[in-house]
């Protein structure tokens, strides 16, 4: 195997195969990075088993020519030298070359680096997904998706299931929803063409598989494929094959508690909002839920408030453009509340609360069908 | 007056109560004075060891801990009485609210001695003087007799008010040290137990001088961190302050009983699991705390002993979740053999004030449906007070015996 590469579009790639590399696998084959050569350009692999990446760097695109002095082969190079090397080198152009006893040598200008390989035989093969389930969506909607929901999945293992993103397709909508069952978080797009889609009408998506894609994906308008088997989900963009398996399980149905009638109803200015609550959680102490309270006083007025007895105590007026139904007092914690806000980024939001030990929620006042961010509310003795 | 103040340096008492059980047994009984008076357990059986006995007990060879027939080998006349924590514990309360009223500075360390920092109290006299005068107030208000050490830190006074007793005043100065602390053997050493002891005695210190000016390398390889503190407090160094609220950071609330034999009868188990639950959920009601973790201990007819825990997503208060919690937790690490010994302990304390519950979207309904009754809790305690709602419940247990040595009770001079 042998070829001359830029160092800038295999720095890249390195990186975002390695998201998927850990150095903890139980396989130890897939500490390693496989590196495939055709005469179309190089592939990289990474996996630690529950999520796989492949990254494409093609030999030419666009009348540039990336990759050259291609003799096609494989290899497998342990992945805690390989980045630092690439991204240490000297010059633009990188010649990296194995022999049968997968001695790999590195060169760039003057520099010269010989590691030991494995032969890329031992290197497990990565599912084939028909891609007949597919639909397509822009990497920036996806993106958004993602950030809206991942959030509020379960950090715990109690309930694994809630520590993925529950996606699925209904009445024309992709919807994602994630709840670690103190909070929720839902948001949904239309899909337009979504006519043969219900065959994976819901699945669960790990979210740390979630977070990971969200981090290698460039904010575009380029579209992304989405293929689902019965175990396993792939996004795919020209250069990137992401695959991760699927968490076994039933996701709770969430829809129906939701709370559908409200007795307050609150539109105020998220940002204002915000930097109150953050202002009042300095005083909330984590071991008590970080818990803030909510009242609603005189005309449109809100009082934010949170009280440590050995701290102290904080109160903030902040004015609302509108409060509608009876009156309120609501604690709950200020990092769910923060962390919904910013999920939501909107200039208004609507908050709608059904009483102080049920679960309220919060959608942006423009295009309201869309977000849902809820919160179960924490209750004080 | 103040010029033999001193005005260098803290002025630190140590006021430690003379056999205060039986003291105050005899203030209450004033026939039983002169007699030599024990305080156990409880006297019918094994378990029946000596809490604490009179100086005139003493005099006959009665130490605590001792069981009782023991006791009463050496001292046949010995009259055994069973505590009276109720008692002890107002004329403890009284104690401390009169060491209160000379300085805010007071920490309690168990419910028969504590510490006083009169570094600022120069006006009330000398050092000697306010020692005096709390002495004999104690003595002429509650006729319970004590014994006061006054030095420049805590332990120095510990030490000090052990050096005469009963009614003892004793001043140690740090020029005194080679006088009148270095010459006392080192297991008198207030820090020094027993295990400490010994492996002191091993390398040939005998004396807290002799621990004084043993080599600090030398010493921390055997002792580690403890040992560099222990030379410390021999040398007089000691920083630690009087901490007015040290009494409030207790950290969890336990108690244990001793069967009166041997058991593997489950029935025998359940039923002290069950007392020793009310008695913790009773302690956790006059402390109004809720707890997140429950402990038991078993101690083995070989005297192997395990604790084992449980932690818990909720806050726990009443008895009944607490026996469920801790039968559970027994009879899942119980491998079968003779008991002699259980535990129960509440941990992960929360004052039921700073208490919140995170709701959860799959079982909120257990608490929606009691809204309307926590709000009008809620505004009768806003026009009210909290209090309307509390006192019925922190009152009505003052009645039980337990058998804790633990220093909740310290709170409750505190408290009102």
């Amino acid at each position: 195997m042998k070829f001359n590469v830029q160092r800038n579009q295999l720095m890249e790639s390195v990186q975002d195969v390695m998201k998927a590399i850990s150095s903890k696998t139980a396989i130890p084959i897939l500490s390693g990075m496989k590196i495939d050569v055709t005469e179309e350009g190089v592939k990289l692999t990474g996996s630690d088993s529950d999520i796989s990446i492949e990254s494409f760097v093609p030999a030419e695109e666009e009348g540039i020519v990336y990759v050259e002095n291609i003799e096609p082969g494989s290899i497998v190079l342990q992945a805690k030298y390989f980045p630092e090397i690439v991204r240490k080198l000297p010059e633009q152009t990188v010649e990296i070359e194995s022999d049968e006893q997968f001695n790999v040598t590195i060169r760039s200008g003057s520099a010269e680096f010989n590691l030991n390989g494995q032969d890329a035989q031992e290197y497990p093969q990565l599912p084939k997904l028909h891609t007949e389930n597919s639909f397509e969506l822009s990497v920036d909607l996806l993106k958004d998706l993602i950030r809206q929901t991942v959030f509020a999945v379960s950090t715990s293992e109690t309930r694994p299931i809630l520590t993925g993103v529950n996606m699925s397709i209904k009445d024309q909508k992709l919807q994602f929803v994630a709840t670690d069952s103190h909070r929720l978080a839902g948001r949904s797009i239309p899909l337009e063409d979504s006519a043969n889609k219900e065959l994976f009408s819901n699945i669960v998506i790990p979210g740390k598989s979630l977070n990971e894609l969200n981090k290698i994906l460039d904010d575009t308008q380029e579209k992304i494929e989405i293929s689902v088997t019965e175990n396993q989900i792939l996004f795919r963009t020209k250069h990137l094959n992401f695959l991760s398996r699927l968490l076994d399980g039933n996701y709770p149905e969430t829809s129906r508690l939701i709370p559908e009638q409200s007795k307050t109803n609150v539109m105020i200015d998220s940002k204002e909002l915000l930097h109150s609550i953050d202002r009042a959680s300095l005083l909330a102490k984590e071991s008590r839920n970080n818990v803030v309270k909510l009242t609603t006083k005189e005309n449109t007025s809100i009082e934010i408030s949170s009280n440590s007895p050995e701290v102290g105590k904080v109160f903030e007026e902040v004015t609302a453009d509108t409060i509608e139904g009876e009156e309120l007092k609501i604690s709950f914690s200020a990092k769910y509340m923060m962390d919904a806000l910013k999920a939501i980024n909107s200039e208004k939001v609507n908050i709608s609360f059904t009483g102080a030990m049920r679960p309220f929620i919060i959608k942006p006042a423009e295009h309201e069908d869309e977000i849902l961010q809820l919160i179960l509310p924490v209750r004080t003795y | 007056m103040s010029s033999r103040f001193p005005t260098k340096g803290r002025i630190i008492f140590h006021v430690d109560m003379n056999s205060f059980y039986a003291s105050v047994e005899a203030a209450y009984n004033p026939d039983l004075k002169g007699k030599p008076l024990a305080i156990a357990g409880n006297p019918e059986v094994r378990k029946g060891i000596i809490v604490t006995s009179s100086y005139e007990a003493r005099a006959k060879g009665v130490k605590t801990t001792m069981p009782l027939w023991q006791a009463k080998d050496l001292c046949p006349e010995l009259i055994v009485m069973r505590p009276n924590f109720d008692r002890y514990r107002e004329a403890s309360k009284n104690m401390f609210e009169m060491l209160a009223e000379v300085t805010p500075y007071i920490q309690p360390v168990s419910i028969d001695e504590g510490y006083m920092d009169i570094t600022e109290c120069a006006d009330l006299g000398t050092p000697f003087e306010i020692a005096e005068n709390i002495q004999k107030r104690i003595k002429n208000e509650l006729d319970l007799p004590c014994s006061i050490g006054i030095a420049p830190n805590k332990f120095l006074a510990k030490m000090a008010s052990d050096m005469k007793k009963p009614m003892g005043i004793t001043v140690l100065r740090k020029r005194e040290l080679a006088t009148k602390l270095w010459p006392l053997p080192i297991d008198e050493m207030y820090g020094v137990g027993g295990k400490t002891a010994e492996k002191l005695r091993n390398i040939n210190i005998e004396t807290i001088g002799d621990l004084a000016k043993y080599d600090v390398y030398h010493l921390k390889s055997i002792l580690g961190i403890n040992g560099e503190r222990l030379q410390n407090r021999a040398n007089g160094y000691d920083p630690r302050p009087v901490d007015p609220d040290a009494v409030s950071l207790f950290k969890s609330i336990g108690n244990s009983q001793t069967l009166p034999y041997d058991t593997t009868d489950e029935r025998e188990i359940t039923k002290l699991l069950r007392s020793l639950s009310e008695k913790v959920a009773e302690r956790m009601k006059r402390k109004t705390v809720v707890s997140e973790n429950i402990q038991v201990m078993i101690r083995y007819h070989d005297r192997k002993t395990i604790t084992r825990s449980h932690q818990l997503h909720d806050y726990v208060e009443f008895s009944e979740d607490i026996f469920n919690i801790a039968s559970e937790l027994f009879f899942s690490n119980w491998n079968g053999k003779a008991i002699r010994l259980l535990g129960v302990t509440a941990q992960q304390l929360t004052e039921k004030e700073e208490m919140t519950k995170q709701l959860d979207l799959f079982t909120y309904e257990n608490e929606a449906k009691n809204e309307n009754l926590y709000k009008v809790v809620d505004d009768l305690s806003e026009k009210y007070g909290k209090d309307v709602f509390k006192k019925s419940v922190t009152h009505e247990g003052n009645h039980s015996v337990s058998t804790s040595f633990q220093k909740d009770f310290l709170d409750d001079f505190k408290r009102d």
